[in-house]
């Protein structure tokens, strides 16, 4: 009856299981539309995060510097999410419209949660206004807090409806173990197809992803608008949001590898065969590029703290160094963007049994990535830690072995990473495996522990003189719009990564894509759709910027005007 | 302010091209979908030889595991003093022919497991039809070997394969006998709705009983071509006619049973 069913199948593809889109082909319009809907969806699920604890900040700490903060990533959110509304609906009419067969098929194993979602959306939408018109009414008091309670509501719906679109795009990639060609939809099960292997690992992926994202898109704003201030009041403004947005989402950034292994892990676990093809097979050179993304990052972030460095007294002492933390950098940056070997002629891919593989033995770079990688971690963590040190004077008695402390687990850290990397290369395969979980274990430790013991050594600590907020040069907020558009593009290959993965599948070994554009395309023609959808994405974000500009001088006009 | 906006939007289209030029530099490998073979049981050794090294090289992804350092048996070259897979795959079970012993690997994998590897190897009926399969053998026995593969075995399989969806074995889906299991498990719900749910390519189940005898059911299962069901004409020939052979004769019966006390 396999048969039977491939007719079936056959038989519903002649009846329309595909239809057409002029120009860029069905795949290509429903590529843009979801992914251009998922960048805002993490922008708004990503700034609610944050929102929220500046708010916090704000309340506890009584500095309405930060409740400005808040309400100003709020007021950024208003006008992205009616953005990410509409490219989801622009993607629910794509998919209903050009792939019914598969949409017929989704809609009978997730329905009910379908409705769920779309309900939840009203309601957060709701929350949304309610929090953020809401915000001068609700100002003091116990009605602030009232107000703040708002805010996270708005984070638990948005990662409630994160969770459930999860769970159907899961689905596709790793769909239970008991489903096959032949499982009637509705004999899935809801809950079984929601919890399938790869959903905790998306969904923590995406968590953090989200707060990066949310973080970087923040500082372009600030970054915007630094530099179309008029007065150095907002100057300064801008230039500590920018600040923070980095702050943000260079911290969370450096967390995201950890979710990155757990999701390849699962991906392992679940189908072989898959892991390979994601790491080995046809998307292997994906990581070079992704590692080009990363060095970029890892530049663009450090460069930004070392600019900065030059607007708070005292940073002098340490700009000697940063030449040599830029060598580190630039050094790792090739070791880990280099491929191992170049690719070989037909008689070697021949005598190695393989035919389009790329590397002769992709495990053994991962020693050499795996150890740059974490040093440029390691780095970036100093620059950090010497910005936040820049303009202190310890007066603790201890401070001084404090510091050697510090200096230490540094040193031990990236003493336990390198030795691990070249240690790596005498051993098989599957202990290397297990050294990269050595190597994370010593940059975590040496980043939780040197932040617990600097805490403590700064307490009470002179200041050698206030951060000159807002005399930053231009330059410097050029790095932010470069983190931001790459923090973007970067997305949007993990997006092709994850979903080509499946290749000609619509939900793995279960609904093959049998229309004319099944292949999946090469990086090249994959890199034309991401690059296009940043575009979109960037002009609609800088659109919305500039609605925000507008709508914050319609507020404050009224003073000048009635004074004139 | 414009030019600031200016150089705001020549930064960002310079990174995006740098990155897009970054991934078109790189070699470009696409992920093939699997071709249909259309190989018939007149198919020469050579052309089933040819079909399954592109398979192999190809949309089978098999080098993604074989060939490459230790995670599987190199099928190519010689593996621990035996020889290429060809010239192996015979000693490898005894008393399992080459041919034979290829085609477990293929579907069931996990039944004999080469020393010093691990069981990762997927179920290729997942993935490939049982032709596309047949030709991949024929390529491996051609790696030292004599092939021995010939479309007569396609022909064999052409009738309850296509398209690459798990193939019908010659033995019953499921060993029960509960109707409602037999109806599921026969994919018989694909096409027939039963109580709502199921594919409306053929007549429906529900009230069935009463349109038709037992001895009508019957005959429609084991040989649907003799009467077609009226309005069903433009789908006359879908319903396969091999269940005579793969249901016992207790199932056929408890499905008969079953579908005749549907009124
Ligand atoms: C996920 C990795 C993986 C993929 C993909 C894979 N194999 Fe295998 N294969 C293995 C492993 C591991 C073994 C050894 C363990 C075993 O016998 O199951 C093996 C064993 C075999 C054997 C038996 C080898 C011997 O020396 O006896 C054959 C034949 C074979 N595979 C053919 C194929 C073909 C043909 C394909 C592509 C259609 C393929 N494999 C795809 C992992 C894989
Ligand atoms: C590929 C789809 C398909 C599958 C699978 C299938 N059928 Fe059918 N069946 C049909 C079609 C189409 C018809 C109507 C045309 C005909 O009579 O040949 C039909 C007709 C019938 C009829 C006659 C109905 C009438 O009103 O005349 C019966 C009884 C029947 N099928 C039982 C079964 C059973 C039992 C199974 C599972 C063991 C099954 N079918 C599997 C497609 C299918």
């Amino acid at each position: 009856m396999i048969d039977a069913l491939t007719l079936v199948q056959a038989a519903a593809d002649t009846t329309g299981a595909y239809g057409s889109f002029p120009g860029i082909g069905a795949r290509g319009a429903v590529w843009i539309a979801a992914q251009v809907h998922l960048m805002f969806a993490a922008f708004v699920l990503g700034v609610p995060m944050f929102a929220v604890i500046t708010e916090l900040i704000g309340i506890v700490a009584k500095d309405s510097k930060y409740d400005k903060l808040s309400k100003e990533f709020t007021r950024l959110l208003v006008f992205a999410y009616s953005a990410t509304a509409l490219w989801g609906g622009l993607l629910l009419f794509l998919l209903t419209t050009l792939y019914p067969r598969f949409w017929g098929h989704m809609a009978r194993v997730f329905g009910p949660s379908m409705w769920l979602y779309a309900g939840l959306f009203f309601v957060e939408s709701f929350t949304l206004y309610l929090y953020y018109y809401g915000w001068d009414r609700w100002k003091a008091g116990r009605a602030k807090w009232g107000h703040w309670a708002l805010g996270l509501l708005l984070n638990v719906w948005g990662t409630i409806v994160m969770f459930i679109a999860n769970g159907w795009l899961t689905y596709m990639m790793s769909p239970p173990s008991g489903v096959t060609a032949e499982t009637l939809p509705e004999q899935v099960g809801l809950w079984n197809a929601i919890a399938n292997a790869t959903w905790m690992p998306i969904n923590i992926h995406r968590l953090i992803a989200n707060a990066v994202f949310g973080g970087s898109i923040v500082a372009a704003y600030a970054a915007y608008r630094f530099l179309s201030a008029r007065t150095a009041e907002e100057r300064a403004h801008y230039d500590w949001m920018g600040y923070v947005g980095n702050f943000i989402a260079i911290s969370t950034f450096i967390v995201l590898p950890f979710a990155g292994y757990y999701l390849g892990r699962e991906i392992y676990e679940f189908n072989q065969q898959m892991g390979i093809t994601m790491m080995g097979g046809f998307m292997s050179w994906l990581w070079i590029v992704q590692a080009v993304l990363i060095g970029v990052l890892f530049l663009a972030a450090n460069y930004y703290l070392w600019i900065g460095m030059a607007r708070i007294p005292g940073a002098e002492r340490f700009r000697p160094y940063t030449k040599w933390m830029l060598l580190l950098l630039v050094v790792c940056w090739i070791v880990w963007g280099t491929p191992h070997t170049m690719i070989a002629s037909r008689a070697e891919l021949a005598a190695m049994g393989g035919s389009h593989h790329p590397f002769l033995n992709i495990l053994g770079v991962m020693s050499a990535k795996n150890t740059a990688v974490n040093l440029m971690i390691l780095t970036t963590f100093l620059s950090f830690l010497m910005y936040r040190r820049a303009n202190k004077r310890p007066t603790v008695a201890w401070a001084k072995s404090g510091s050697m402390i510090e200096g230490a687990m540094f040193a031990l850290a990236a003493g336990v990473v390198v030795f691990y990397g070249i240690y790596g290369y005498f051993v098989e395969a599957i202990v290397r495996i297990g050294f990269s979980v050595y190597q994370v274990a010593a940059v975590l430790a040496c980043i939780i522990g040197v932040t617990v013991i600097d805490l403590f050594v700064l307490r009470g600590a002179e200041s050698r003189g206030e951060i000159r907020w807002g005399e930053m040069p231009e330059r410097s907020q050029y790095a932010l719009f470069v983190l931001a558009i790459t923090f973007t593009w970067l997305m949007g290959l993990m997006g092709f990564a994850r979903s080509g993965i499946r290749q000609h599948w619509h939900v793995w070994e279960v609904m093959r894509d049998t229309s004319a554009q099944a292949a999946t395309p090469a990086l090249g023609a994959a890199a034309n759709m991401i690059s296009l959808c940043v575009v979109i994405f960037l002009a609609l974000v800088a659109f919305i910027f500039w609605l925000g500009g507008l709508a914050e001088r319609a507020v404050q006009r009224p003073e000048p005007a009635g004074g004139a | 302010m414009w030019r600031t906006n200016l150089k705001v939007a020549l930064l960002g289209l310079a990174v995006i091209g740098f990155y897009t030029l970054i991934a078109h530099i790189i070699p470009q490998l696409e992920s093939e979908v699997p071709e249909v073979l259309t190989l018939g049981a007149d198919a020469s050794p050579e052309a089933l030889v040819e079909a399954g090294e592109r398979m192999y090289n190809g949309a089978g992804a098999c080098s993604a595991c074989h060939g490459l350092g230790t995670r599987a048996p190199n099928l190519l070259t010689g593996g621990g003093g035996l020889g290429p897979i060809g010239s192996r795959c015979g000693e490898r079970v005894a008393g399992t022919p080459c041919k034979d012993y290829l085609y477990e690997s293929m579907t069931e994998p996990g039944a004999y497991v080469v020393a010093g590897f691990e069981n990762i190897m997927p179920d290729m009926r997942r993935q490939l039809s049982i032709d596309q399969i047949w030709a991949v053998i024929a390529f491996l026995q051609a790696q030292g070997g004599e092939v021995t593969v010939t479309g007569a075995d396609l022909a064999q399989d052409a009738a309850v394969s296509s398209g690459g969806s798990m193939p019908v074995a010659a033995t019953p889906a499921t060993a029960s006998t509960d109707p409602q299991e037999l109806l599921a498990a026969n994919g018989c719900i694909g096409c027939h709705q039963l109580a709502g749910s199921g594919g409306a390519v053929g007549p429906s189940f529900d009230g069935i009983g009463g349109r038709m005898t037992p001895a009508q059911l019957r005959q429609s299962i084991l040989d649907p071509g003799a009467e077609v069901a009226e309005g069903y004409d433009q789908f006359a020939g879908m319903m396969p006619a091999t269940f005579g052979e793969q249901f016992t004769a207790a199932q056929l019966e408890a499905v008969v049973k079953f579908l005749a006390e549907l009124r």
